[in-house]
Formats: C-alpha cells, sequence, structure tokens
C-alpha cells in the first residue's frame, strides 16, 4: 500500500511541478528567441545581458531594411493562402462524393491518395525543376501555389472524409428528395453542417503550406521567395546579427505557432488519417 | 445526371491531378536514371541534354552503390531516423501519461507543450545551432563558460584549490563539426515532434477503458502494473503510427541537415540526391529511386494499418 499513499502525494505536488518543469523546457527556446529578438544585437552575445537588459523594439522597426521581410512575407501569405484555397475547392466535392456515395473503389482510391504522399520529395525534385524551367514557371507564385496544394491534397481529402463521414446520410438524402441539385448539397446542406471541419481542415492546410520548407526553398529564387527561403539563407550569422534574426524568424513563425494553438485536436486527426481517436 | 456517374466526376479533379503529380515526375526520375545526363560536360556534351541516345542500363545503379557517400548515406539516414523515433516515443509516453491527469494550469502546459510542432523547420534549425548550441556566443558557449568561471573560483580557494585535479576545464561542443552535427539534427527535431507523439498518446490515453482500470486497482494492482499491462497494449496502435508518420517525414529530413552542416560528414539520402544533383542527374535519379524504395517499405506498412481503420 506504501505505493498509493506515494502516488497520491505525487499526483497533489510532484505531478503539477514536474509538469510545469516539462512544458517550460519545451517553450523555453521559443521564449528565448522572443526574448532575443527585444536586444541590440550587440547585447544578445554579452553574458551578462542574458536576462537582463534594456529593451528595444528596433530589431522589429528595422526588419524591412535588414531583410526585406515584408516581400517574404508576402509571398508566404500569398502561396499559402491561394494553395489553402484551391486544395479546399478541389478537396471538397471529393470528400462529398467518396463520404455520401462510396463505390467499390473508394477505399482503394484513398488508400493510393494517401500513398502519394509518401513519394519522397528529393527523389523527384530534379524533374520538377526541369519542368517548370520548360514551361517557365519556374519562381513563380503558380508553381509554389500548384506544388503545395498538390502535396497537402491527400492530407486534405482524408481529413474532410473522416469529417464528412459523421454526417447522417439521412440529412444529405432529405434535400435530394426536396429536389435540389447536388452542388446545392454540397452548398446548402453539407457546408454549414460541416463547417468547423472544413475549417480546421483549412487551419492546419494553411500551417503547413507556410512551413513548407523544401519544395519552396527549392524553386523559388527572389520571386516567389517564402520566409522559409528568408530564414535558410541567413542560416549562419556568426553570431553578429543574432538580435535581428530573432526578430525576423518570431515575426515568421509567431502567427503559426498561435494559430496551431487553436487546432491541437484537428492536428490529430488530420495526421493520423483518423486512425487515432 | 444519374445517381453513379456524378460521385466519379466529383472526384475526377482530385484524382487527376495527384495522378499527373505522381506519373510525370516519377517518370523522369525513372528515365533519368537509366541514362547519362550531367548538367556541365567540356569533354562529353552530348550528354548535357537528356536523350535516349545516351543510354546507360544500370550504369548509373552501379555507380551510386559503389560510391562511399551512399553506404554512408543510409547508415546516417536510418541512425538519424532510429535515434529520433525512440527518443520522441519514450519522452511522448512519459510526457503524455504524466499530464494526462487534471492538475493546476494544464490547459497552459498543453499550449507550451504543443508549441514547437508549429515552428517551421527553417527557423527551428537556425534557432538552435546559432543561439543555443553555438560553442562560443550561443547559451551552451555561455553555461560552459560559466562553468569554468565557478570552477577557476574553487581552484583559487585556500583549501579546496589544493584538490586542484578535482577541478576539471570544461570544452565546449561544436556541432557543426563532423561527428557531432547528426546529434544537433536529433535535438532539434526531437524536439518538435516529441509534441507531436505526446498529442497522439494523450488522445488515445483518453479513450482507454477507466472501468478496467478501476477493477485492476481493486484487485491491488501497483501503478506500474496498471502502466504496464492496460496503458501500454492500449497505446500500441497509436505508437506504431507515430513511429511510421514520423519515419516517413524524417526519411525526407533535408533543411535541418543543410543548415546545421551543409552535409559535412552528415549526409542523409535526401541530401546525397542534392549532391548528385549539382552535376549528375542521372546519379541523382538512381539515388531518388532507391529513396522510393526505402520510403514505400515504410508506407506499406503504414497504409496495411490505417487501411483497417478505414471504412468503420
Amino acid at each position: 500500500m506504501a505505493i498509493v499513499a506515494q502516488s497520491s502525494k505525487f499526483s497533489s505536488y510532484g505531478r503539477p511541478v514536474l509538469a510545469w518543469g516539462v512544458g517550460l523546457l519545451f517553450f523555453f527556446p521559443i521564449f528565448w528567441m522572443v526574448l532575443t529578438s527585444f536586444k541590440t544585437d550587440a547585447d544578445a552575445v554579452k553574458p551578462e545581458y542574458l536576462f537582463f537588459f534594456t529593451p528595444t523594439l528596433d530589431n522589429y522597426l528595422n526588419m524591412t531594411d535588414n531583410y526585406d521581410y515584408w516581400r517574404f512575407a508576402r509571398n508566404s501569405v500569398i502561396t499559402s493562402v491561394s494553395a489553402t484555397l484551391f486544395t479546399l475547392f478541389v478537396s471538397v466535392p471529393a470528400a462529398y462524393a467518396m463520404a455520401f456515395n462510396p463505390t467499390r473503389a473508394t477505399k482503394d482510391v484513398l488508400m493510393w491518395m494517401l500513398s502519394t504522399k509518401m513519394l519522397p520529395a528529393a527523389a523527384v525534385l530534379y524533374p520538377m525543376i526541369f519542368l517548370a524551367k520548360g514551361i517557365g514557371l519556374y519562381d513563380t507564385h503558380i508553381l509554389i501555389i500548384t506544388v503545395l496544394s498538390l502535396i497537402n491534397l491527400p492530407i486534405a481529402i482524408w481529413m474532410l472524409f473522416t469529417y464528412f463521414k459523421e454526417i447522417p446520410k439521412d440529412i444529405i438524402e432529405a434535400g435530394k428528395m426536396d429536389g435540389v441539385n447536388t452542388w446545392g448539397e454540397i452548398k446548402e446542406i453539407l457546408v454549414p453542417l460541416a463547417w468547423g471541419g472544413i475549417a480546421s481542415t483549412a487551419l492546419l492546410i494553411f500551417i503547413f503550406c507556410w512551413n513548407e520548407a523544401y519544395w519552396t526553398v527549392r524553386l523559388t529564387t527572389i520571386d516567389a521567395a517564402t520566409l522559409s527561403k528568408l530564414i535558410e539563407g541567413n542560416r549562419a550569422p556568426e553570431g553578429l546579427f543574432f538580435g535581428r534574426l530573432s526578430a525576423v524568424s518570431t515575426a515568421a513563425v509567431g502567427p503559426i505557432v498561435v494559430l496551431g494553438w487553436f487546432c491541437q485536436k484537428q492536428l490529430v486527426q488530420g495526421l493520423t488519417f483518423g486512425a487515432v481517436k | 445526371m444519374s445517381d453513379r456517374k456524378l460521385p466519379r466526376l466529383l472526384q475526377t479533379p482530385a484524382v487527376l491531378l495527384l495522378l499527373v503529380w505522381m506519373l510525370i515526375p516519377l517518370g523522369m526520375t525513372l528515365y533519368f536514371s537509366f541514362i547519362r545526363y550531367v548538367l556541365n560536360s567540356l569533354r562529353r556534351p552530348e550528354w548535357t541534354s537528356p536523350s535516349l541516345s545516351n543510354w546507360r542500363g544500370f550504369g548509373n545503379y552501379e555507380f551510386v552503390l559503389k560510391s562511399k557517400d551512399f553506404v554512408l548515406a543510409i547508415q546516417n539516414s536510418l541512425f538519424i531516423v532510429c535515434s529520433i523515433l525512440f527518443l520522441t516515443v519514450i519522452l511522448g509516453i512519459l510526457i503524455a501519461v504524466l499530464i494526462n491527469k487534471t492538475f493546476p494550469g494544464q490547459g497552459i502546459v498543453r499550449v507550451l507543450l504543443i508549441s514547437p510542432f508549429f515552428v517551421m523547420p527553417a527557423v527551428n534549425a537556425v534557432l538552435w545551432i546559432n543561439m543555443i548550441l553555438d560553442p562560443v556566443l550561443g547559451l551552451q558557449g555561455i553555461a560552459v563558460a560559466g562553468i569554468n568561471d565557478i570552477l577557476d573560483g574553487l581552484r583559487q580557494m585556500p583549501l579546496l584549490g589544493g584538490f586542484s585535479s578535482l577541478w576539471p576545464e570544461f570544452e565546449p561542443i561544436s556541432f557543426r563539426a563532423t561527428q557531432t552535427s547528426a546529434i544537433a539534427v536529433i535535438m532539434m527535431v526531437t524536439w518538435q515532434w516529441t509534441p507531436f507523439a505526446v498529442l497522439i498518446f494523450m488522445t488515445s490515453l483518453q479513450s482507454e477503458d477507466q472501468q478496467q482500470k478501476e477493477a485492476a486497482i481493486l484487485d491491488g494492482a501497483g501503478t506500474w502494473s496498471q502502466f504496464r499491462f492496460l496503458t501500454l497494449p492500449h497505446l500500441g496502435r497509436p505508437i506504431a503510427i507515430v513511429v511510421m508518420i514520423q519515419a516517413i517525414f524524417h526519411l525526407s529530413l533535408y533543411a535541418e541537415i543543410e543548415i546545421v552542416s551543409r552535409g559535412n560528414g552528415n549526409k542523409n539520402l535526401p541530401y546525397l540526391i542534392g549532391e548528385f544533383a549539382n552535376n549528375n542527374i542521372g546519379a541523382a535519379s538512381a539515388t531518388g529511386i532507391f529513396a522510393v524504395i526505402l520510403a514505400n517499405i515504410v508506407a506499406i506498412f503504414l497504409l496495411r494499418m490505417v487501411g483497417k481503420t478505414l471504412m468503420e
């Protein structure tokens, strides 16, 4: 019985302390980046200013001069938003058909779609560059939007499929009786019912697009370069620019981390393709 | 329109897009892997454009298999992936079990824990290798210097200083070097993906059968045997899924390796492809086909697992 007594003591004191310790430890690198972003470049590498320093906003105010931040941010927004919208535009009808009118092939089609996600990007990078340069799309928004949409399409279809499956078929059938056509069914019945599922799919796809760092780096040079490319290009500041680099990094990941807090649950469903509930 | 045709029509755009996305680049990679194709060659300018007349058969594959870097890259790929998997699964289970019970501030701790997963890989790598792990200016360097200062102080002390052999001088570790850069990559990716494992294990723990657990407690089962015989078997499936999804992602790790060391002594398969592709597209394509085969071995297992729950 000694174990039981110990475990209850652990529950009231040990668990909260340990849990908070682990949480803070994992968050520390992000905290450190945000803290460093308020130091001048000179202060950022001095041990005596580790935690106590005169905060400055200069790193944020000079982001445009130092890194041309807004141009990259603009490209990130354009490509991520467009790719998310395009992905939804293609995946909502497909998932609708699979969930409400499944055929014998539906399962295989879904599995096959998932398998496209496992194609290693490095294996097909060169043909993509070759094709993109051939048709003059290299380093354009269109190319990045297309690639981002295609790599996220399977995940979107799977997520939407698992949401749509939960909707009772009768509701859709009732719409059919009333003589609503398919487009009307999607617009009038499905979208209002599955609004939450569609929104969280969109959110997750947007996060994936924003963070993508393989295709966006390798298929762009200047015109369509995203924030991933900007950070990758400043990988080794040799300690000279820790302050300003922290500021631009914070600006690049801040909005996404906050968005991520709101879709933890959907993340599980989206990334495990509904296999963990 | 008939009931059967329409559903197919709605799926067509998605299916077609993915089909084109799969077949064309992969077909080209396969084609390039069987011909001599380089970006620059003064001696053989005819090799600089893809053509069937430069057919090489399995020559590129032989060339890749014989290169010393290939074995190294496979070893390194597996070392990095296995280390990350091991660490994230162990840490994930421990943390999930720790925070699964209610305690003050549980919601905030969850938010703190999950945050690393949303940091973009490029920022993750730049942050860790510079601000945290740099041997001089990063936190590591500052911490090592601080410890050495304290030890120096102890050496100066009147009595204790006599045992000067007890107070060693510490050397900071450079994580951009050949032997250590893989460790840095493992650290940063583990930091980013442990939250993912925690999230999935927690989701699964919440569906654990509580009645069974209470019965076990009544039967006098201790905390450890509850964990060993009830919780762990319940987590079997989520563990398999975490392992396989991560394997897929980490087999194609690139940004972190590029940023930490530029592949200095620490290449994985995707990095090797990138290096070959600087000039020898044929060899890069053959390596790509090997990567596809490796990914498929993992994928078959994953698809089987996921397929079982589909349509339930």
